[in-house]
């Protein structure tokens, strides 16, 4: 890689036939013109963090060819193995440790973008419902987690046997408060693929979303204090004030940016073509504005994204929100994938000290402490909780406590002079890393199925279920006032109302109250249509007027074209009538199809209308007839 | 309260909050009548306020054998009805939780069946629909019965399978909503949480 230009002193004889000597026949010598040149340093930047990203791109591809393979590992542990591979390669090859990750590389590009994808789609409804459980088991289950490890490794530390005797205390309250962190950059690669049942995923995943607040008070609360000469009980109570700041600060940032985010999106009808940008910039800036504060930089871009989505969705045009989804997956998924390849490639090097005890309690008291703190922590909110978490339930969120990238780069940021056995954390560290990621998120799979938890049911949605829903939350909310209860769905309602008063009017465009019911039916609708047209029913029925323009037969429309129709009429079903399609350079022409479907579904209300008063009218008249 | 006891425990606690809620709904009287759910400034806004309301005078809920509607009910008639949303108990065997889940769908069920025949017909659903839609001022009648088509097709896809050309799908009886809503667990969610009342909420 040391290379530079490939023109050598030498070589311009070669290569400058005609070379007339210089005059004054000094050492200095005309460099001629040269036809082929390699300049790497002024690409050097870009080149490789082009090459880094194809080589993650191509490892994924590796792996789903044997199309098994995904199911029985989890694609982290995959990536940690090829990067395990070049980590490898680059020591043998230079003799020298590979490049580590960069904690700043990683806390500032690499992390939001999976953050910002988990938040953007997360279901609001369920984690406000299980809001209280994952709060108590983020903030109260770290703290235990912290503190109990913490106290434990120093026990282990005193014996002097394991030469471990020059940890302090707080050295080791730190080391604990850093991993106990569940991750949840882990937790999403693994839980993705083995579908249990939304409660559980939530609990876990917004337990390792709502920690960071937790953590990042910890780590720097021990970090000066280890720092500090002597500590006093006011710095204690710094820290528990720190905790609150950092938590509700780095919310509040969120939320602030998500409105102006929305704010915003009502006024780009006439630039469609960068509205995804604002999505992406306002939830970036939320983040970084936060860790500017040292605030809880995840809860920001969580918080902020929940914000924006629901207003967003309403403002921006279809297209647009399709973009959104794709890109923000497409940087997710690069994300997390370039993520665990350098967590394998930094892991190889000389960046460690073992010591069988340190190593091996560390294990031990990560997953002692875990199962401990989740048992104890779910009998006391189980208390208040309407329904309660089973033993299963305890286990798989136990057992899916998984420790990732975080605890890893915190590992790393730790300042040498005051850890002089800096190694030894980030043996540890990793130690641990790769026993949750590997052994527990291959095991948990068949665990999973081995107790039989609830999966969940991804099942076609019916306009009935949707009706039979909201007709149960509205009897649910009538019983509750009836009793004088104020329970979630009172709350719910509150906001929903708050909501529809000020919040939308002022964030949303053409502000049409909706109706989830309304909308699950014309996306069914529209699938009908799409579906009849498909299998060529259409072709049959004699053309009038817009069809004309669709020439010989139909042919059947690929999977992508479907989505789109589907997506565009169900947002612009009210509006078919008023838009008029023009062109120019800021808004994209309509599918050629879209006329075609808007006629298909015309007719199909029809002839459903048709038949079933056909239908009704029959069974009315039975009792005559018999 | 006898009548309660066979499906066991809402403790005296709950039932003393209920008495106390009772009593400021029927002005100390020692009965409710439909004028009185007016006084629960909350209930307003519920669109399906008066199907609600119907349901504490139903008496197929009260577990009388008669049909109809009460004119007036008393305290432990309020009571039954709210034992419809107690919550399940850790204890509960598989036969007691599948009789409890049928209780509940029951209730709902009787809600939606409005002339009492034992069936969810069209123009029922229809009306279920219309009410869940109304608190939306945009929304045509149209589409509020086109919705309703749409469901009772798909419940009687589900319900009888392949329909010929000239069958006729009556209406949904109890067994077919039975069948609709096996997918949700609906005796965890069906609760209300007694232990939590306020007497806070003020009526008129």
């Amino acid at each position: 890689r040391a290379t530079s230009e490939s023109h050598l002193p030498g070589s311009s004889a070669a290569m400058g036939t005609g070379t007339p000597p210089s005059p004054s026949g000094t050492a200095f010598e005309e460099t001629r013109l040269h036809v082929f040149t390699l300049d790497y340093p002024h690409v050097q930047i870009p080149f490789e963090i082009t090459l880094w990203i194809l080589l993650a791109s191509l490892a994924k591809i590796g792996f789903h060819l044997y199309h098994k393979l995904p199911s029985i590992v989890p694609e982290s542990c995959l990536l940690i193995l090829v990067g395990l591979l070049l980590g490898g390669i680059i020591f043998g090859a230079e003799e020298k440790s590979p490049p580590v990750m960069n904690s700043d590389v990683f806390f500032l590009y690499l992390l939001p973008p999976i953050v910002l994808d988990a938040g953007y789609f997360m279901p609001t409804r369920l984690f406000f419902e299980n809001f209280g459980t994952i709060f108590w088991y983020a903030v109260v289950g770290t703290l235990w987690n912290a503190i109990g490890i913490g106290i434990s490794l120093y026990g282990i530390c005193q014996i002097s046997a394991f030469g471990l005797t020059d940890i302090t205390l707080l050295q080791n309250l730190l080391f604990g408060s850093l991993i106990s962190a569940v991750d949840p950059v882990a937790v999403l690669a693994v839980f993705e693929n083995i579908h249990v049942n939304e409660q559980l995923y939530i609990l876990v995943f917004g337990e390792s979303l709502l920690n960071d607040a937790i953590t990042v008070v910890l780590y720097n609360l021990f970090k000066s204090f280890c720092q500090m000469r002597t500590i006093k009980v006011i710095d204690i109570f710094a820290g528990i004030a720190n905790f609150f700041i950092v938590g509700i600060g780095g919310v509040l940032i969120g939320i602030l940016l998500g409105f102006v985010a929305a704010f915003t999106t009502r006024f780009t009808h006439k630039i469609r073509v960068i509205e995804p940008l604002f999505v992406f910039l306002y939830s970036y800036l939320s983040y970084i504005t936060a860790e500017m504060f040292h605030l809880s930089g995840i809860m920001a871009i969580t918080a902020c994204a929940m914000t924006m989505n629901k207003y967003v969705e309403e403002n921006v045009s279809q297209k647009s929100y399709t973009t959104i989804k794709y890109f923000m997956k497409m940087l997710s998924s690069v994300s997390e994938t370039l993520i665990f390849i350098f967590m394998g490639v930094s892991t190889v090097g000389k960046n460690h000290e073992w010591n069988w005890a340190f190593v091996s309690f560390t294990l031990l008291f990560c997953l002692i402490w875990r199962a401990l703190g989740v048992f104890v922590l779910t009998q006391i909110i189980n208390v208040f909780r309407t329904i309660p978490l089973t033993f299963k339930d305890q286990f798989i969120i136990a057992y899916g406590g998984l420790r990732g990238a975080i605890c890893f780069s915190l590992v790393f940021l730790l300042p040498p002079a005051v850890f002089p056995r800096k190694k030894l954390f980030i043996t540890a560290v990793i130690v641990v890393i790769f026993f949750t990621v590997f052994i527990q998120g291959i095991t948990i799979r068949p665990l999973v199925e081995f107790l039989d938890v609830k999966r969940s049911n991804k099942k076609q949605p019916a306009v009935s279920e949707e009706i039979y829903n909201r007709f149960f939350d509205h009897v649910k909310t009538g019983i509750e006032d009836v009793c004088g209860h104020w329970g979630h769905n009172f709350w719910r309602d509150k906001f929903k109302k708050f909501d529809n008063k000020y919040l939308r009017r002022l964030l949303i465009r053409e502000n049409q109250p909706k109706s989830s019911i309304v909308s699950l039916y014309k996306k069914l609708e529209i699938k009908h249509a799409i579906e009849m047209a498909e299998s060529g029913m259409i072709s049959k029925v004699p053309s009038s007027g817009s069809l004309s323009d669709y020439e010989g037969k139909i042919k059947p429309l690929s999977p992508t074209e479907m989505e789109n129709m589907r997506e565009i009429l169900t947002k612009n079903l009210y509006q078919i009538r008023h838009r008029t399609m023009s062109y120019n350079r800021h808004s994209l022409a309509a599918d050629a199809g879209e006329k075609q479907a808007k006629e298909i579904l015309i007719r199909r209300r029809h002839s459903l209308r048709e038949s079933l008063r056909k239908t009704n009218s029959l069974s009315r008249e039975r009792p005559v007839l018999a | 309260l006898s009548a309660f006891s066979p499906h066991s425990p809402v403790t005296s606690e709950q039932i003393e909050h209920l008495h106390r809620r009772f009593k400021q709904l029927s002005r100390d009287q020692l009965t409710i009548r439909k004028e009185n759910f007016d006084s629960i400034p909350d209930l307003e806004f519920n669109p399906i306020r008066g199907k609600i309301v119907h349901a504490f005078f139903d008496k197929r809920n009260l577990r009388q054998e008669s049909d109809g509607l009460a004119d007036e009910i008393n305290f432990e008639d309020f009571l039954t009805i709210m034992s419809y949303f107690r919550p399940i108990e850790m204890n509960m065997d598989e036969e007691q939780l599948d009789r409890f889940r049928k209780e509940k769908l029951k209730f709902l069920f009787h809600m939606y069946d409005s002339d009492h025949d034992g069936k969810i017909t069209l123009q029922e659903y229809r009306n279920v629909v219309e009410e869940l839609l109304s608190g939306n001022p945009h929304l045509e009648k149209e589409s509020a019965r086109s919705i309703a088509d749409g469901a009772m097709m798909e419940a009687a896809s589900i319900c009888v399978g392949q329909m010929g050309p000239d069958q006729v799908y009556e209406g949904i009886t109890f067994d077919d909503f039975l069948k609709m809503w096996q997918g949700i667990d609906i005796e965890t969610k069906m609760h209300v949480r007694f232990l939590t009342m306020e007497t806070i909420a003020h009526c008129y």
